[in-house]
């Protein structure tokens, strides 16, 4: 079965979604930049600690002085771009990665709402939790198939420099 | 992409430190003070590199933890996979090291990506 992503000779990115699942995506993107803007626990995993151990709480506090705000403008920056093409007929490349980005901070922020973990089953169609992992899970394959293109840009042999 | 500038930490001293002998000849508030950073730097425990580790978490898929270190750190495919197999089965790999500068910039670039990444001194 062919991707439903696909890079465009003109350099452009076409992801074929049906309607509905555009719009689900720009509503949950819509929501997360006041997550966001707040501090709302619930974005929690979105700013994972630099410095861990016991005699680096300074540091650590540095740290999130530093880039806690560059963190939140980043994400909602992609949010807001996933929102405003939503229903995009093909995007730049700078907007293909601010989904990947925007999707990747949905997955994370639901990933811990529904505290996924390794070899989980899909919950049953009753509980309460299972509509978020059908999200959860639609996020999931989407990222996978736009990651599955954006590899194959890389070289696979690598950068001798990397890159910032 | 860029980490905003470190702001200098405001420790250096006002005045001379120390107490000079009653008639030393010192210019007053001229005696040099270091920086303490310069001084820090200097220190032999700053010579050892800083690690950058990423730890496995159940949320990120394998390919795209993956294609991020591709990304960022310039990894072949196989390198990359390869520390992307110790994250997920060891729970953590050092995915890069250098000064504590270098270190915390690429800490930024993964938490940018949404990965779970620490930085500790090795030692």
């Amino acid at each position: 079965m062919s991707s439903p992503i696909k890079r465009r000779r003109d350099g452009r990115y076409v992801v074929r979604l049906d309607a509905n699942a555009r719009v689900v995506l720009a509503n949950l993107a819509a929501q997360l930049p006041e997550a966001l803007a707040t501090r709302d626990p619930m974005v929690r995993r979105l700013f994972p600690p630099a410095y861990t151990a016991d005699d680096q709480t300074a540091a650590e506090r540095d740290y999130r002085e530093l880039v806690d705000t560059a963190l939140v403008n980043h994400h909602t920056r992609s949010l807001e771009t996933l929102v405003a093409t939503a229903e995009a007929e093909s995007l730049s490349e700078e907007e293909f990665a601010a989904w990947l980005d925007a999707v990747g901070s949905l997955r994370l922020v639901l990933g811990t709402r529904i505290d996924v973990h390794e070899d989980m089953e899909a919950p049953d169609p009753q509980d309460p939790m299972a509509a978020e992992y059908g999200l959860f899970v639609f996020l999931g394959e989407l990222q996978y198939l736009m990651v599955e293109i954006l590899a194959e840009d890389l070289p696979d042999e690598g950068r001798p420099e990397g890159a910032l | 992409m860029r980490l905003p500038s470190r702001r200098r930490r405001a420790t250096r001293p006002t005045g001379p430190t120390g107490r000079m002998a009653p008639g030393a000849v010192v210019p007053p508030e001229t005696a040099p003070v270091g920086d303490i950073e310069t001084i820090l730097d200097q220190d032999t425990t700053s010579d050892r590199p800083w690690l950058v580790i990423v730890w496995n978490d159940p949320i990120n898929l394998m390919s795209f933890v993956t294609f991020v270190l591709q990304k960022l750190f310039g990894y072949s495919k196989e390198k990359a996979t390869a520390l992307m197999l110790d994250i997920h089965h060891k729970g953590r790999a050092v995915v890069s090291s250098g000064t504590r500068e270098r270190a915390e910039l690429d800490v930024y670039r993964l938490h940018e990506h949404g990965l779970w990444a620490t930085m500790e001194q090795s030692g």
